[in-house]
């Protein structure tokens, strides 16, 4: 704002500044708008999301999903099997009359996470001491850390899942892989921004007591971060837990194969049999694992 | 007691410590419990690592050997049909951002009614919450699937997934954001006197626009990521080249796909980051 | 015998520390006195290397400290333990896990990983915080303690290394009167008990002259004044600290006090201390 000349009338000057200001702004503003419908646009044209598409797309989303729901019977819905062994159409047996082939599955499904989200947090541990700059032993270690750790945290769970089924063979090994990279690329950069956050004091004092660089870490930095890298694990283990149930799609074990076969042979209600599990399955995890994260830290520690 | 030397502590002074001093070497049955936690986490790894076949690992060096190669030794680099990558990147980033907006406009509207302060009957804001817990609790690849079998092959089936799980996660987090706005500024707002579209209009939307951007920028990036893979199942975008180019050995071009979007993920969050300074300041969310 | 030989530490071309030549004698409990900011800390923290001198030596008993290197630079720190202003104990582990941590340069990876220590080792941990009157809040989280009491913890962790070196970089700034009496009482008691060398950062004169047979005064990184608390004349001191001559002389935190305590009644006044208030 420009200094006040005598004989000008303050005000006028204020208010003739705060036109200018604004018509700046707006410019700024119609220029992003302006962009943005741009993009949008563009968007709506690359990906085919044209109207007649969507008239005739719309609909048969509907129908599809009618036709996955179950259709009860509710004189039938709590009919035990026949004398053929079959449960009858409209019960909640022949719903999920594969029920003990998915609990299985699911099974499955939560002990690869809980095996990568184990060996990730082992592994992001080591590695956020090596990527913290304030930590590290030598800034190139640093440097490489964080690299290595973008590039497992950067590429998909699925796409390395793809790999790994090449390489290891069809089955949950190929899926345990491909999380456990990726979430160590995840927790690797959680971790080691923690670490940044950690008080020096006592690491200079384990220094001064003559500790190796792996003393100073245990004993100067983990007891300050450990409740943080146990609260970030846990939040890991709910997104390992839904990649789990994913990577199965490309053959990497865990429920996923199920569900992919289920949904690209069959539109009846075996689609939402196996759906529903899945989401209760990950809601009940998602449940336990936030009362747990906030035993550990207070609620408003985190996020 | 004057100077003293570790060399000098015998066992009778040890005896002596710990009698005046029991507890100094540690609690019997926290150690009981500390042994028993660790032996169930390393007998737990071990037993996977056996149910799980880890010792494929050591018999797949051939194979490995052959794909890490490919990746890192680019041939025949003219053939490799660029146009096709750059319209499915292209393709990729257009349904992340279709998507995030449709989730977005939605999520204005349902965030309302899953927040404790904005929507007072608890039937409809536990109804409206299990949907969203339905929308997150699928991830957007079965979600791709399941649009596909419904609208058919191609980049609308892509748009409607990232669509269904963005409503989902963008609808939880708006609500959480408007359950945590600040009531003294509404107040300070309504002791002017102001009716209650200024109320919303200086009360609520100063606190809530600038953190709603900013989940949505953050979306888009995500969205893009998530968008890359839905081609595996056949929902558009550069996955489905992906997918079709490993099926095919050339792992080469995969690699170069990748790299391709981890760039553009790149760029996506610079810019995010330069809208984000713009209209929320430093300090971001 | 600890020489000191042009030693120089420069941070940016600026000298904080400007060619120090000096011999401190084994036994000897030295006060380096000057304003914030003369170069007494780089001095301190490049004796156990925390920071690494630009040029200069640093012998001790005709070792050059200045050229150590991995595990022999370790045992050198493990040789000069240090007290800091602020204690740099870990807040998180209890007391005595901070004692013993003083005797991590003698384990292996495996062992100081997993946190096992003997029960030799715990036994001579209880013995050293009994020294200083603080066994009874062993267990206690470090952090819950006061300052005073966090800082004898770190004088019992310097303890069980059995340093044969205690450096205490202005060990008392952070604590009340009475704490600082405690604490400079208990390393004076070290100093005469197990003749230790202890060398020890002030910023107040009179604690210096109180406590230590030879005061260093330092100014824009050079000894200016090398003597004892008899020799160092006023005027002498007014110029050492400068502008800040006001504040160092009016902090006679020891302007009362009793003369110099044996370690054991620091502990016994603490325990009886700690009676009371049970």
């Amino acid at each position: 704002m420009p200094p006040i000349q005598p004989g000008q009338d303050p005000v006028a000057l204020f208010e003739a500044h705060r036109a200018e200001i604004r018509r700046q702004k707006l410019w700024i503003n119609l220029l992003l708008l302006g962009g943005f419908v741009a993009m949008l646009l563009w968007s709506i044209d690359v990906s085919r999301f044209w109207p007649d598409r969507l008239a005739a797309g719309v609909p048969r989303i509907f129908e599809y999903f009618g036709s996955v729901l179950p259709s009860f019977q509710w004189d039938l819905l709590f009919e035990t099997r026949n004398a053929e062994g079959r449960f009858p159409p409209g019960s909640i047996g022949f719903w999920y009359n594969d029920f003990w082939k998915y609990l299985a599955l699911i099974w499955e499904t939560i002990l690869m996470a809980i095996t990568a989200t184990l060996i990730a947090t082992a592994l992001s541990v080591v590695l956020s001491f090596l990527a913290a700059r304030n930590l590290t032993p030598a800034p190139w270690v640093s440097t490489a850390a964080r690299r290595f750790l973008e590039f497992c945290r950067g590429v998909p769970e699925i796409l390395f899942a793809l790999i790994f089924v090449f390489a290891v063979g069809i089955g949950p090994l190929a899926g345990i892989l491909a999380i456990t990279i990726h979430a160590t690329g995840a927790l690797g950069k959680l971790f080691a921004e923690v670490n940044e956050n950690a008080s020096m004091k006592p690491v200079d004092g384990l220094t001064a007591v003559g500790g190796t660089w792996a003393q100073r870490m245990r004993y100067g930095v983990l007891p300050q971060v450990l409740p943080n890298f146990t609260s970030y694990a846990l939040w890991r283990f709910e997104i390992n837990v839904r990649a789990s149930a994913v990577v199965g799609f490309v053959g990497a074990g865990g429920i996923g194969a199920e569900l992919n076969h289920v949904i690209s042979f069959y539109s009846d209600d075996r689609v939402t049999a196996v759906l529903l599990l899945v989401v209760l399955t990950v809601t009940a995890i998602d449940l336990m694992s936030e009362r747990a994260r906030h035993a550990l830290i207070g609620k408003e520690a985190l996020k | 007691m004057t100077a003293l030397s570790f060399a000098d502590i015998t066992d009778d002074d040890v005896r002596a410590v710990r009698q005046s001093h029991p507890q100094a070497f540690g609690d019997p049955v926290m150690r009981m419990v500390r042994i028993a936690s660790w032996t169930i986490v390393i007998g737990y790894l071990l037993y996977s690592f056996h149910l799980f076949e880890f010792a494929k690992i050591f018999d797949s060096s051939e194979r490995a050997w052959r794909l890490v190669s490919r990746i890192f030794y680019w041939q025949d680099m003219a053939s490799w049909h660029y146009d096709q990558i750059y319209v499915g990147i292209a393709q990729t980033v257009a349904m992340a951002f279709l998507g995030t907006f449709l989730g977005t406009i939605f999520a204005l509207g349902i965030g309302f009614l899953a927040a404790k302060n904005t929507m007072p009957f608890g039937v409809i804001r536990h109804a409206v919450r299990r949907l969203l817990d339905v929308f997150r609790g699928i991830d957007g690849v079965v979600w791709g699937l399941v649009f596909v079998r419904a609208v058919g092959l191609g980049p609308l089936a892509g748009v409607l997934a990232i669509w269904i799980s963005d409503v989902g996660n963008l609808s939880k987090l708006y609500s959480e954001a408007i359950e945590n706005i600040d009531r003294k500024q509404v107040e300070g707002v309504r002791a002017t006197g102001a009716d209650p579209a200024r109320i919303i209009r200086y009360g609520y939307l100063p606190q809530i626009f600038p953190v709603f951007l900013s989940l949505s920028l953050y979306s888009f990036e995500s969205s893009t990521r998530s968008a890359t893979i839905l081609g595996l199942v056949g929902a558009g975008g550069v996955g489905m080249i992906i997918i079709e180019r490993f099926r095919a050995g050339m792992f080469d071009q995969v690699a170069f796909v990748v790299l391709n979007i981890l760039i553009v993920i790149a760029v996506i969050d610079w810019g995010s980051g330069l809208i984000r300074k713009r209209f929320i300041g430093e300090r971001g969310h | 015998m600890l020489e000191f030989r042009k030693l120089t530490k420069e941070f940016n071309a600026k000298r904080a520390v400007s060619e120090v030549t000096l011999d401190i004698p084994p036994g000897q409990m030295v006060g380096i006195i000057g304003r914030s900011g003369a170069g007494k800390s780089t001095l301190l923290r490049m004796i156990n290397r925390l920071n690494d001198a630009t040029s200069g030596q640093l012998l001790h008993d005709g070792r050059d400290v200045t050229a150590l290197k991995g595990r022999e630079l370790r045992q050198w720190r493990n040789e000069c333990a240090m007290v800091f202003q602020q204690f740099n104990l870990v807040g998180r582990l209890n007391v005595l896990t901070n004692v013993m941590s003083g005797r991590l340069f003698h384990h292996g990876f495996g062992t100081s990983m997993l946190g096992l220590f003997s029960a030799h080792e715990r036994a001579f941990a209880v013995r050293a915080l009994d020294r200083l009157g603080m066994a009874h809040v062993a267990l206690q989280q470090t952090d819950t303690l006061s300052g005073g009491q966090q800082q004898r913890v770190a004088i019992a962790r310097a303890l069980v290394q059995e340093p044969k070196i205690l450096l205490a970089d202005e060990p008392i700034a952070s604590l009340d009167p009475l704490n600082a009496k405690i604490v400079m009482d208990a390393l004076r008691a070290i100093n005469v008990e197990d003749g230790l060398t202890v060398v020890c950062n002030l910023h107040t004169l009179d604690t210096a002259r109180h406590y230590c047979d030879r005061i260093i005064g330092m100014q824009d990184g050079r000894v200016v004044f090398d003597g004892t608390a008899a020799q160092l004349t006023d005027r002498m001191a007014r110029e050492i600290y400068g502008a800040e001559a006001a504040e160092a002389f009016n902090e006679a935190l020891t302007s009362t006090s009793l003369g110099r305590a044996s370690i054991r009644d620091v502990a016994d006044a603490t325990r009886a201390q700690a009676r009371a208030t049970v």
